[in-house]
């Protein structure tokens, strides 16, 4: 070592003389330098400290520009050494002018070793001195002979130029400039690495150069517009990274905002198009608001600047005249407004929604009086703003008030109509007269606290000096006034009384529904008959025309919730039992009578009323956007898409806060506290209740009276009637700054709410953590007074027991009869109503078929319908999406995205609406909430982190054994299950995944007696069970538990078994093939079942089944209310007794419905008995061992009831995943093609292109429609028998009014030969929509 | 019940034995039947003897009856296999029905083909086009496969 270190200074010491000896030959320094860098590469630490450096700093440059041969080169390679030995060093040779040296060798590319070896002592040396090597035209020169040099010294060079440009002053901008062409020239490259950088290069260029329209110009000159378009054209933008999009949108951005060329061009090359593309695709499907942002501020800046940003006149001139010359971009700017105007509807954040109305504002200015006329129509932009007008942003009103001012000197008086229709001139008024309050409640108070994070140069390029809110206190009013003055003069008479007619007729119809609401059940059935006609004429010719602010204004919501609920919803008083009966059944038939309404249309090509409905609903809830804030903590990050795996990553501290509980001055009897507790983020005054009473209550003597309390508490805890959600008793009253806090809000969303009084959507700040936050606390008063609401509940829970429709014990129905919404929401809340309403509306939606089908079994009592054969139910539900609200989805999403969600910074909205009102959310996002939330559910008190994982071994022979004793043995275990087939090669994710499908298939042998149709597929050779409508449980007797081959017990376990599985599938992200009914999932989501879902696993026993309901109703009917005999009643002729039915199980002569039922026969007089036993059977006791169990299997691993955010077909997506039930590339493989067609025909290639593109929802419903069953066979379309065969149809008129149709026995499906692709869609969508309502029961 | 209701059914079809046909268990098993139709004289099967195998599942009556024809058969609604495409054999089912309804069904179906949804279009084809050509196909397999 230390000989070592000798000779490295011996060698050093010659190199030193050597070098300075200026006479010496080139060979001789050559030599010199050699043995330098040698001794340099290898060079210790040590040798830095001893080395000699002042020696080399001043020479090493002069050699590099002067010396001869090889000397540069070698002089080069020894900067580059020692630099990379020592870094510091580097800003010493820039000292002695190594830059220019390099530099100047660089340019003159003697030889391509010695360009090599600057680049690398450039490569070290801008690291560390990039301002100097800006200076010195490094960038530029580096880029000179970019193509001449290899692949890797490319990649360095451009890590020179990004080091370079990374922070340059605004004095240094014309030498970054320098670098610019051959960036842009870069931009042609197809290395996407060398595409990254020089984008990113260039996009630090333009901030550098601060948006000074001399630089972008000379950009705009390089052709960089046209370069980087051709990146993103032709779905181009798709495939480049992230950052790189956000640099070219930014650079485009900064182009277009003082280049009036720039915008021309762009114009030219069709930006519309392509931003919206970007803009439907970044707002649906991949939420990204970063981009949103991005890409609405690209639009703001094509258009000219508002006037009040002082930019230089000739630039608005110019770019105003580059748009308004050519008509189709004053086109293309039209749609691109609609566009925006659907961004900025849905937009989850001020700051976005801001910026959109900005660029509204920017385009209205520009756009012909004719066309936003067209836009009014297409997206009735006077809607929304009457809308915005309503929220509390105060930089959003005054944008909007200005749109409103701009369109109305644009048409005066279209507008003026319109926006009195729509409510806008209502919104102004409102705003003038809070202004001008809130202007005397100043003079009175001095300054309001109202404080708003100020949005106004949020599009701004440069940073203005001026940083003051340009929207003043005045200016609101100022502005408001001004329009009403100019333009919304009372005078428009003609108008206002239209507005008036149309708006009298909806509140009359709603008030006298509501009339008929408050009298007792009509009997009048002219009365009836009128109303029922008046309401279709309303519903389907007035509704769709009626304006929100109307609909709203107009009270309808109430009026129409108080007639649905009876009343209730106005807080009935009942005396007694049979009362709450008869008012159950009154709203039973509302609900049957409003359904038949809204679901039925004239022809097939109008819309249901109740879509227009709800449409209408969901557009009033998004005006009370204010009601749903979205509170941010600092840090935000993008979440993947599919949110598997569940658990936490938990490692962290969970954040909490620090309180401060202090007893109130006022409170006397409990202890003082007064220490601090740090509080989880997700506890509220009623989870700490619990914690600090025992505290408080202690040291006073007062034991009795905290006894007391406890039970109190408890007592009324278990008299809590209906589904146990009731508020508890609390006997604390917590208070923040003297509010009172609600007791099932979080402390920490209640804190900020009152800090930040006045705003909706938070940003929280990052002291809020460190702070002590002090709350008081008191004895709450004793409560006299019982609520009305209370004993209500209590006699309803008792009748519920008593009701006929056990559909009506679901909790949708519960809903209506209290008519109110389950959880303490605030119901003074504007949004109240209107959520009240699309939940019943949802309900009654989900439940048409149910609420149809018992409708007629009523009339068939009473003899409107006379054949059994007439019991079909003719209307269909609207799509479930339509529920789902766009605004309210985004701002779940934003709220999401922020770090601490998964702690429980989850606003109370969020968990309201998720657990009240999931249709309003996407699926999408409610399986992410769910993602983040279930680790609280979690049966075990750890939760592992994710990658942890348990191997198990399986043998193949006996894996359903293997499977119950592994899943048994791993528990509530969160750990990732991995499995490997004994004696099989095979780990980790492949034999796992083989599990999962093996075991579920195994659950599907025939002989099990799990499932239904077990005994009846004898024709099923491959041994599993076939059920064309899904599994469901076999009923098992509790009186004989056992049969030759099987006992119940075994059938429990499996059961269990796949609960435990099903569990573990959603947990791990696993995927079952296993195709479960509709009626099993929703038994899973703890949904009642009632007489009408049998049809939908077992079709034939259900017809029967209802049929004979009818018979039992239609008896009862005769019976009580006429004089007529009921004993001549048959079935389709038949007598009852000829039937020779015993009360026993259909298809399962061993489970006797009563007792010695095997000998019962059944009768006309003990048909309901029957019916009722056979429906308890097959829904309920039957089943009752194996749903426990399969449920207990769930419970084990999570609790799950917090599965019910999703529908039964969710939970289906989930489970079995989106596997198709056909491999959409063997399609014509397992389709014939016949009676003229083939698979070259015209029609039969759409016809595979339209399947293809069908969604599992809709492959679905087609093999329903061709097959008569939505489920294939284990196999799929493969094994289909017969094969599914398309046949040509024959049309005598015109091909495209036919509609497709099927043989059902033979797979024919029977395709007329549609004139386009289209149409063809259109209509099978339609028949395949459509024929499912029928086929319920066919 | 299944059991019970298919013992009624017997009885009833030996008390009052429809004209046309016949039925009643290949062995021991009441749940597999045999039955036998005559072809309608005023049709191409006539003088003809068809035979029918039932099974019937053990939901009966609430499933119906699996019903075929072991003799070959010309006929629109029926193909080579003896699969019968007949609406109450499919979702037209009741409980209200029984065998001896079903076999009518058969004979009627004989009789008058339904042409407009057939199982076997070739044929349905030819029933609308070349009535004469149906028809004397249809007889020469009668004679061929259901005589003798």
């Amino acid at each position: 070592m230390e000989e070592a270190m000798e000779s490295e200074m011996a060698v050093m010491q010659y190199v030193v003389v050597e070098l300075k000896n200026e006479g010496a030959g080139a060979g001789a320094h050559v030599a010199a330098l050699a043995a330098l860098c040698d001794v340099l590469a290898v060079a210790g630490d040590h040798l830095f400290y001893a080395f000699p450096i002042t020696e080399f700093v001043g020479r090493l440059p002069q050699l590099v520009a002067a010396g001869e041969g090889d000397v540069p080169l070698f002089a080069a390679r020894a900067i580059a050494e020692a630099c990379e030995g020592v870094p510091l060093w580097a800003a010493s040779f820039a000292r002695y002018g190594a830059v220019e040296a390099l530099r100047d060798k660089l340019l003159a590319i003697d030889c391509i070793e010695l360009a090599e070896e600057c680049l690398r002592a450039l490569g070290i040396i801008c690291k560390e001195c990039p301002k100097e090597c800006l200076r010195q035209g490094v960038a530029a020169a580096v880029l000179q002979f970019f193509d001449f040099v290899s692949m890797n010294k490319q990649k360095l060079v451009l890590k020179i130029v990004a080091n370079v440009l990374s922070d340059f002053d605004a004095k240094d901008v014309d030498k970054a400039m320098e670098a610019a062409p051959a960036l842009c020239n870069l931009l042609k490259s197809s290395d996407k690495t060398i595409l990254d950088s020089a984008v990113s290069c260039l996009g630090m260029v333009s901030d550098g150069a601060g948006g000074s329209a001399k630089h972008m110009e000379k950009l705009y000159e390089l052709n960089a517009v046209d370069s980087m378009m051709r990146l993103l054209e032709n779905n181009g933008w798709k495939s480049l990274s992230d950052e790189t999009l956000s640099h070219i949108l930014g650079l485009l951005k900064d182009l277009a905002s003082v280049s009036a060329r720039a915008v021309k061009s762009l114009f030219e090359l069709n930006i519309c198009d392509l931003l919206k593309q970007m803009l439907t695709y970044y707002t649906s499907s991949h939420s990204d608001h970063d981009k949103v942002q991005t890409l609405v501020e690209l639009i703001y800046h094509l258009m000219p600047p508002l006037e009040m940003c002082d930019h230089p006149t000739e630039l608005i001139i110019a770019k105003k005249n580059v748009i308004i010359e050519q008509s189709r971009y004053v086109k293309q700017i039209a749609s691109i407004l609609t566009f925006i105007i659907q961004v900025a509807k849905s937009a989850a954040l001020s700051s976005i929604c801001y910026s959109c109305v900005v660029a509204i504002r920017n385009i209205v200015e520009l756009s012909t009086p004719s066309s936003l006329v067209e836009v009014q129509k297409t997206v009735n932009l006077s809607s929304l703003l009457a809308g915005w007008l309503a929220r509390k942003n105060r930089h959003i009103i005054f944008q909007m008030l200005n749109v409103s001012k701009t369109l109305l000197k644009k048409h005066q008086k279209f507008f003026v109509e319109t926006f009195i229709r729509e409510g806008v001139k209502h919104a102004i008024d409102t705003i003038v007269a809070q202004e001008k309050d809130a202007k005397s409640n100043r003079k009175q108070k001095g300054n309001n606290n109202l404080q708003e994070s100020c949005l106004c140069f949020d599009l701004d390029l440069e940073t203005s000096t001026n940083n003051t809110c340009r929207i003043d206190k005045g200016a609101i009013l100022k502005l408001s006034e001004d329009i009403k003055r100019n333009f919304l003069v009372e005078g428009s008479a003609k108008s206002h009384h239209r507005f008036g007619c149309a708006f009298k007729s909806i509140k009359d119809f709603f008030s006298r529904l509501n009339y008929h609401a408050k009298a007792p059940p009509a009997k009048d059935q002219d009365l009836c008959k009128q109303l029922s006609d008046f309401s279709r004429q309303l519903l389907s010719d007035e509704l769709p025309s009626t304006s929100n602010f109307e609909f709203v204004q107009s009270g309808s919501v109430k009026h129409l919730a108080g007639y649905l609920s009876n009343g209730a919803y106005f807080n009935s008083n009942l005396r007694n039992c049979q009362d709450l009966i008869g008012q159950l059944n009154e709203v039973k038939n509302r609900l049957q009578k409003f359904t038949h309404l809204a679901l039925t249309v004239d022809n097939e090509s109008s819309v249901k009323p109740l879509g227009i409905l709800v449409e209408k609903l969901i557009d009033a809830l998004h005006v009370w956007y204010d009601s749903f804030p979205v509170i941010l903590a600092d840090e935000q990050y993008t979440r993947e898409s599919t949110m598997i795996p569940l658990r936490d990553s938990g490692t962290e501290q969970p954040t909490s806060l620090y309180i401060k509980f202090s007893r109130s001055s006022r409170e006397e009897e409990l202890d003082h506290y007064g220490r601090i507790l740090p509080v989880d983020l997700s506890s509220t005054p009623e989870s700490i209740e619990e914690v600090l009473l025992p505290e408080i209550c202690k040291r006073t003597c007062n034991e009795s009276a905290y006894k007391e309390t406890i039970q109190e508490a408890n007592g009324s805890r278990t008299s809590v009637g209906l589904r146990g959600d009731g508020p508890k008793s609390s006997r604390l009253k917590f208070s923040y700054k003297g509010t009172h806090l609600q007791s099932s809000a979080t402390f920490f969303e209640s804190i900020l709410r009152s800090m930040h009084e006045g705003q909706t959507d938070l940003q929280i700040d990052p002291s809020f953590w460190d702070k002590e936050h002090k709350i008081k606390y008191r004895r709450r008063n004793k409560s006299k007074k019982i609520s009305s609401q209370s004993s209500y509940n209590t006699q309803l829970s008792r009748v519920h027991e008593k009701l006929e429709m056990s559909l009506l014990k679901d909790p949708f129905f519960s809903t209506i009869f209290i008519g109110k919404l389950p959880g303490d929401l605030d119901e003074s809340d504007p949004s109240y109503n209107f959520l009240f309403m699309l939940k019943v509306l949802e309900g009654l939606n989900r439940f048409s078929y149910h609420l149809s089908m018992d409708e007629k079994l009523c009339k068939f009592a009473e003899g409107y319908l006379q054949e059994l054969d007439d019991l079909m139910v003719t209307i269909s539900p609207i799509p479930r999406d339509q529920f789902v609200s766009s605004l309210l989805t985004n701002k779940l999403e934003q709220q999401m995205q922020d770090t601490l969600f998964g702690d429980g910074l989850i606003p109370s909205w969020c968990i309201y609406l998720v657990e009240t009102c999931p249709f309003l959310l996407s699926f999408e996002a409610r399986w992410k909430y769910f993602c983040l939330t279930a680790h609280h559910s979690f049966m075990t008190g750890e939760v592992s982190s994710s990658t942890e994982t348990k191997k198990y071994s399986v043998i193949r022979s006996k894996i359903l054994e293997d499977a119950v004793s592994m899943l048994n043995k791993h528990g509530s275990d969160t750990k990732f299950i991995e499995v490997e087939f004994d004696g099989e090669a095979g780990t980790g994710r492949g034999p796992t995944f083989e599990f999962y499908t093996t075991v579920s298939h195994e659950l599907q042998r025939v002989g099990l007696g799990m499932w239904r149709e077990d005994n009846t597929s004898q024709d099923c050779e491959a041994g599993f069970v076939h059920a064309p409508f899904g599994l469901f449980p076999q009923p098992w007797s509790s009186a004989k538990t056992s049969t030759r081959w099987i006992s119940l017990s075994d059938v429990v376990q499996k059961f269990k078994l796949l609960g435990q599985l099903v569990a573990r599938a959603v947990l791990d992200g696993r995927v079952l093939d296993i195709p479960l009914s509709k009626a099993f999932y929703k038994l899973m989501l703890d949904q009642e079942l009632d007489i009408y879902d049998i049809s939908s696993f077992d079709p034939k026993l259900g017809k029967t089944v209802i049929e004979f309901q009818a018979l039992v109703k239609r008896k009862k009917f005769l019976e009580e209310r006429t004089s007529k005999p009921a004993a001549d009643l048959s079935y389709k002729n038949v007598r009852l007794e000829d039937l020779c039915l015993d009360f026993t199980l259909p298809g399962n002569p061993e489970y006797e419905l009563v007792p010695g039922g095997s000998e019962k026969m059944v009768t006309l007089d003990n048909l309901e008995e029957y019916v009722s036993s056979v429906v308890d059977a097959t829904l309920k006791s039957g089943i009752a061992n194996q749903m426990e169990a399969f449920k207990a299997g769930i419970n084990e691993v999570f609790a799950l009831k917090t599965l019910r955010l999703f529908s039964e077909d969710e939970m289906e997506r989930i489970l079995c995943g989106e596997q198709d039930s056909w491999a959409s590339n063997k399609l014509e493989d397992h389709i014939d093609f016949d009676h003229g067609y083939d698979t070259n025909s015209p029609p039969v290639i759409s016809f595979l292109e339209i399947l293809r593109e069908f969604g599992r929802e809709d492959q679905r419903a087609f093999m329903h429609f061709t097959t008569g069953a939505p489920q294939l066979p284990l196999g799929g379309l493969a094994s289909l028998n017969p094969k599914l065969t398309v046949v040509r149809k024959q049309c005598d008129g015109k091909v495209d009014d036919e509609l497709p149709s099927v043989n059902t026995c033979r797979h024919f499906f029977k395709l007329p030969p549609y004139s386009s692709k289209e149409i063809m869609r259109q209509k099978l969508k339609y028949v395949i929509k459509e024929g499912l309502g029928s086929f319920q029961l066919s | 019940m299944a059991l019970r209701r298919i013992i009624k059914e017997l009885k009833d079809l030996q008390r009052d034995p429809p004209t046309s046909c016949s039925a009643g268990p290949v062995s021991d098993d009441m749940f597999h039947w045999q039955a036998t139709i005559m072809g309608p004289n005023d049709s191409p099967y006539s003088g003809g003897v068809f035979l029918v195998t039932i099974h019937f599942p053990p939901d009966y009556p609430f499933k119906p009856p699996k019903v075929a024809f072991k003799t070959k058969v010309f006929h629109p609604n029926i193909n080579s296999n003896g699969n019968i495409c007949l609406d109450i054999l499919k979702d037209q089912w009741s409980p209200a029905l029984t065998i001896s309804k079903v076999l009518l069904s058969i004979c009627s179906l004989l009789t008058d083909p339904n042409h407009d949804d057939p199982l076997v279009p070739e044929i349905a084809h030819l029933c609308k086009t070349d009535r004469l050509r149906y028809e004397s196909t249809a007889r020469s397999w009668t004679q061929k496969y259901a005589m003798g």
